[in-house]
């Protein structure tokens, strides 16, 4: 019972929070000087069709009444419509989203698994020659813009080496009547191997020092004395016991890790034309298209926001301190 | 957060990594400090050859340019030893903010309590919903183009991880002995934060406001090549995004788009070394 | 002239009121305008070019650099708060004309609202303009659109700078060179290559890259120019600029001018829409009176001398307010027919609400044109495949275009032979050649273009109010180092924003240019301006009213 109160009361804050973001987003965009029409007014329009078009676009109310609108409009699913597109920023959101998230979690997948492996691998080594090189290399590899390193790879195994493609998500022309049919076929995951390799190998240093120092606090616990006196296999050690407690947090971790991901893919989505919501976000941003730029960066604020739910909700069911209890 | 051990503030002597680290922001603080002794030219003038020409894409070596120049036709090693000035400014002043900040906020939050600490950790799950980048993006799109954006975006949102973390190592200082004791006698609160709490939780400021320094570099560099930097300060974000608009890639200028890479590599990784140095847990564990 | 009146009024003045002559004001910071390194290389890099040269002037010169949207609208809406910007004119087909350029970017009916957002003001140019506008006799009209042209290169308005060479690339292994169309002031980028593309192998897409996202498939908004590489050949016109810039007969067979405000056009026959139904007199006639209806605002001004339409038979007849010797580049040529069963329910709807005509996105748009509509895939690519129907059909199969924002990974897709026609590449050009040199199938193509890059003087603010100070910032920088640095020569140097790639119409006089700091010294010391303390300052008598 208490557990079922504790997550009422967890996602209740969620929306507060999300109501907060709304609202600050709301207020900042709004608030930023000049007309946020005026890129689109076009030199010919009469003053009467300028205030239509405001009017259009709502923009012709005071601001609290804007607010209420959109706030209005916001629950019923709908964005506003696009000043540069013309159309509904929902669509063209939802069009997009895909595109990030499964890049997303397919370069969070492998940079897990990589991480988890390795800092299993280094925390069973401690100590050893192995370590003394691998973690400042790993502490490199977070230290590397991403978009360089995009670059990097591109140059070599696009430009130089033809492996892959240089861009988008399928080859020119090809035909996928599905979202599905597009997502399983062999060129896509071939379009999409240099931007996840990209950000996987950032993103692996996270899961990997996680591993390694919940690893290095588990083999110090008592279970583990126990079970080498017992006469167990050192592999063995490491493989039933430690490693088995000292994953769940880090699994716990891979929710606020897609939260964090999705902002940076905003940078190599630009770098490998990836049709992804972080490439629309700049370019709405530097079109001064507000409802899209608005729309864009609240998609990508709902995933930071649900993340961070679910890493609060997992870690209450995962925590090993409370299963042990 | 772990703190059965009492944090200090001293050189990491026992760690190799760490003295590396030190090091190299020696290397870079000299290198800053010295930039227009070191540096033979201004990084954003446009230079000539002596019969008119620019000087624009010289290899390293070529016309004496040590590391060559732009396409533009501006000194790359003079722009390397002045990035060092910007990416450490913007570095230790974001660092400085997000640890001024978070511990103000982790401090009043942990000591008062009540609804004081409610309000200020709202505000801070509310931070932790802005994505931080984007948020990055729109404050350089809509205020004039500046390194000094994402010193301020950093200040707005990034005190959240640093807040929380004081304001629980201030909860558990508040339960110590001599915390109450001088409670009990009658000292301020101020007093007591002063004397008591703050030079305890110091370090963990530091460590925080370290790692701050690698974002801000990596952050800036990032919104320099979706071109919303300020071409006025040369940073190396700035020069890697010069050297893709400009295709240093597809010209093999490699002593263009190589060199600015492995600095921001250095220093951010060095600001990493030295953090691990201090405490071994790099990254704020998701415990809280 | 106007320094030597403002001397004697200064003069006259002193006298009168038996006063000091007050000490000159310095100039304040000159702002000067450029869009980011990242988006427009070339002119960032000249605006940090000119700027430094300015500065030798003792001018303290301020770049400030700004993304497209916040420039436009500040040179566009706030136009008596900006000093200096660089700007852009590009060349499209309907631009063959020069009457669009001589006349919309300097006549003092433009200055409020129009292109002539610089402000300039002068009554004999504004008169010599509107003569060459009626004038329907080509040799007349010459002569009167080169005058204008030595008007404005003694005024310098603008300072001039260059028109640039639009320079693409194909592959000579996909396609045959003698099917590639060089169409003048254009380039190789055009309707006329895309239709006579004539596959080397088996390869039979033409697949190609922008830089920019498409915006909207519309034929009644001009949303980009990138959009409107597929409108142009989704949609017919009755007439089409052909490669050597002179309008030629396209969707009409034929046309007549009955006076000089009435002109018969007769359709061509045995037109069909993309949905088989066939193309009528009366959908012409809807077509041009959709883009005046209000529904269309982009489209507005092209018809506006329109008065009336009349159809007959195959027979559309147009009365016009104004003889105008532009109307078959600037309004056959460029309103797009469109089907009435389509777009008059659209109307009509849209006359009931708020929104207009460009919002309205067909699923799966129809025209009578060259290519038909394939798909669209959001930020990614648009298909469109061979009309085998039309007058003119292509001898490619499809026409793919990608979208592709780096410009780095454009030049690696073209060597790799993912796209196999670079039609867009705002990097360094010279990086293009030396692929070329690398792989002989690739073939570059440079066109002296329509368009131009210069930068504005806003003629509100002073001192750009005196043409020999604008003459003077002008002469200060020598062109052939804008040609060489910012355009690695693919430019030539520029004094009319008449193209010598329209060699009709071009006026050779205007290139007869001094420049040079020095003589920029000169000319400003005999307009009066002085140095002090390094500091250019107004002539004496003059006053900073900005600061």
């Amino acid at each position: 019972m208490k557990a079922f109160s504790a997550i009422g009361a967890r996602v209740i804050q969620t929306l507060f929070v999300l109501w907060a973001v709304v609202t600050i987003l709301f207020f900042l965009f709004r608030l930023m000087p000049g007309s946020p029409l005026a890129a689109y007014i076009d030199p010919n329009f009469t003053p009467e069709q300028q205030d239509a078009l405001m009017a259009r676009f709502g923009l012709d109310k005071p601001l609290w009444q804007q607010y209420f609108i959109y706030l209005g409009n916001l629950l019923q699913g709908d964005l506003g419509e696009s000043f540069f597109y013309r159309t509904s920023v929902a669509d063209r959101i939802f069009a997009l989203l895909p595109n990030t998230l499964i890049l997303t979690f397919s370069s969070l997948i492998l940079a897990y698994g990589i991480g988890v492996l390795a800092g299993a691998y280094l925390a069973w080594k401690r100590g050893g020659a192995v370590e003394q090189i691998a973690i400042p290399l790993v502490l490199t590899t977070r230290a590397m813009p991403e978009f360089w390193l995009g670059m990097i790879l591109l140059a070599v195994f696009s430009f130089s080496l033809g492996w892959f493609p240089a861009g988008g998500t399928r080859p020119p022309g090809a035909d996928y009547p599905t979202l599905w049919s597009l997502y399983t076929s062999a060129d896509f995951w071939r379009h999409m191997t240099l931007p996840v390799l990209t950000l996987a190998i950032y993103a692996q240093g996270l899961p990997l020092l996680l591993m390694r120092s919940n690893m290095l606090d588990v083999m110090k616990e008592d279970f583990v004395t126990m079970a080498r006196i017992k006469g167990l296999s050192s592999y063995s050690v490491v493989i039933r016991h430690a490693a088995r407690n000292a994953l769940l947090p880090v699994m716990t971790s891979f929710a606020i890790a897609v939260g964090y991901q999705i902002q940076g893919n905003v940078v190599v989505e630009t770098v490998f034309s990836w049709p992804g919501l972080g490439r629309e976000l700049v370019r709405a941003v530097s079109a001064s298209d507000y409802p899209l730029a608005q729309g864009a960066f609240l998609m990508i604020a709902v995933v930071v926001i649900a993340m961070n739910l679910v890493a609060d909700l997992l870690y209450a069911v995962l925590d090993p301190r409370v299963t042990r209890e | 957060m772990n703190s059965r051990r009492p944090l200090r503030l001293r050189l990491p002597t026992h760690d190799p990594l760490a003295l590396v680290g030190l090091g190299i922001y020696a290397v870079f603080i000299v290198v800053a400090v010295l930039a227009p002794v070191i540096a033979p030219y201004d990084p954003t003038e446009i230079l000539f050859t002596p019969n008119y020409d620019l000087a624009a894409d010289r290899r390293p070596g070529e016309d004496g340019f040590l590391m060559g120049t732009t396409t533009m036709g501006r000194d790359l090693f003079s722009q390397l030893v002045w990035g060092s000035r910007s990416a450490l400014l913007i570095g230790l002043t974001a660092a400085f903010m997000v640890a001024l900040i978070g511990s103000i906020v982790g401090v009043v939050a942990g000591y008062f309590g009540g609804w004081v600490d409610t309000i200020l950790m709202r505000l801070a799950d509310v931070a932790f919903g802005i994505p931080f980048l984007p948020f990055v993006i729109v404050l350089a799109a809509f205020l004039e183009p500046s390194i000094w954006n994402v010193v301020f975006a950093m200040a707005l949102v990034l005190w959240r991880d640093t807040g929380r973390v004081i304001r629980s190592q201030t909860l558990t200082l508040r339960t110590r002995v001599y915390v109450e004791a001088a409670r009990v006698s009658g000292s301020s609160d101020l007093k007591i934060i002063l004397r008591h709490v703050v030079p305890n939780i110091l370090p963990l400021s530091f460590l925080y406001g370290s790692i701050a320094i690698g974002w801000a570099i990596l952050t800036e560099a990032s919104i320099s090549f979706l071109g919303f930097g300020d071409p006025k300060s040369i940073s190396w974000g700035f020069m890697l995004q010069d050297a893709f608009a400009s295709q240093a890639l597809s010209k093999g200028a490699y002593y263009w788009f190589l060199p600015p890479g492995v600095l921001i590599i250095l220093i951010v990784s060095a600001g990493f070394f030295i953090t691990r140095g201090y405490e071994q847990i790099l990254f704020p564990k998701l415990d809280r | 002239m106007q320094s030597l009146l403002r001397a004697t009024a200064w003069v006259a003045l002193t006298a009168a009121a038996g006063i000091m002559p007050a000490m000159a004001d310095p100039i304040r910071t000159i702002n000067l305008f450029t869009r980011p390194q990242a988006a427009q290389p070339s002119e960032y890099q000249f605006v940090e070019l000119i700027a430094q040269e300015w500065r030798k002037l003792g001018l303290d010169v301020n770049v400030q650099v700004m993304p497209w949207e916040q420039m436009s609208e500040i040179v566009w809406f706030k136009r008596d708060q900006w000093d200096t910007t660089a700007w852009q004119m590009v060349g499209r087909p309907e631009r063959s004309d020069p009457d669009e350029i001589v006349f919309n970017l300097f006549h003092t009916s433009t200055a409020e609202k129009g292109f002539n957002f610089i402000g300039y003001n002068n009554p004999a140019y504004d008169a010599l303009v509107e003569k060459q506008r009626a004038e329907l006799d080509p040799e007349a009209r010459k002569a009167l659109v080169r005058e204008a042209q030595a008007i404005l290169a003694a005024d310098q308005p603008n300072m001039m700078l260059v028109h640039p060479k639009s320079t693409y690339v194909y592959n000579a292994a996909v396609w045959k060179p003698e099917s590639v169309v060089d169409q003048g002031g254009i380039g190789i980028r055009n309707t006329w290559t895309y239709m006579s593309l004539d596959p080397a192998g088996d390869k039979r897409d033409i697949v190609l890259n922008s830089s920019d996202t498409v915006r909207a498939i519309n034929p009644l908004y001009i949303s980009g120019g990138t959009d409107s590489w597929i409108t142009e050949l989704l949609w017919d016109r009755l007439m089409r600029v052909g490669p050597d810039g002179l309008p030629q007969l396209w969707a009409a067979s034929a046309f007549e001018w009955i006076d000089t405000t009435t002109i018969k056009v007769t359709l061509r026959e045995g037109m069909k829409w993309h949905d088989g139904q066939p193309v009528t007199a009366e959908d012409v006639k809807f077509s041009f009176e959709a883009a005046g209806s209000g529904e269309a605002p982009m489209y507005g001004p092209f018809v506006r001398n329109i008065t009336g339409i009349e159809t007959s038979g195959n027979d559309i007849t147009f009365k016009l307010a104004n003889p105008s010797a532009a109307f078959l580049t600037a309004s056959l040529a460029k309103i797009n027919l469109i089907p009435k069963h389509i777009w008059e329910p659209v109307i009509e709807d849209q006359k009931t609400k708020d929104t207009n005509a460009e919002s309205y996105q067909e699923a799966t748009p129809i025209g009578s044109g060259p290519f038909k509509f394939t798909s669209w895939t959001a930020n990614e690519e648009v298909v469109l495949s061979a009309n085998a129907d039309h007058f003119n059909k292509p001898k490619a199969d499809r026409w793919i275009l990608r979208i592709v924002p780096n410009v780095e990974a454009a030049l690696g897709m073209l060597k790799s032979g993912e796209i196999n026609f670079l039609a867009d590449f705002p990097g360094d050009p010279s990086v293009l050649n030396a692929a070329a040199a690398a792989d002989p199938n690739l073939k570059v193509v440079s066109t002296v273009d329509i368009g131009f890059r210069y930068v504005a003087f806003n003629h509100r603010r002073a001192p750009f109010n005196d043409a020999a100070f604008r003459n003077a910032l002008s002469a200060a920088v020598d062109r052939r180092l804008i040609v060489g640095a910012a355009f690695k020569g693919f430019a030539v140097p520029s004094n009319s924003v008449v193209s010598p790639a329209l060699a009709f119409w071009h006026n050779e006089e205007t290139g007869k240019m001094e420049t040079g700091v020095d003589k920029a010294k000169a000319m400003l010391a005999a307009a009066g301006y002085t140095l002090e303390g390094g500091k250019l300052h107004y002539p004496a008598g003059v006053t900073e009213t900005l600061k």
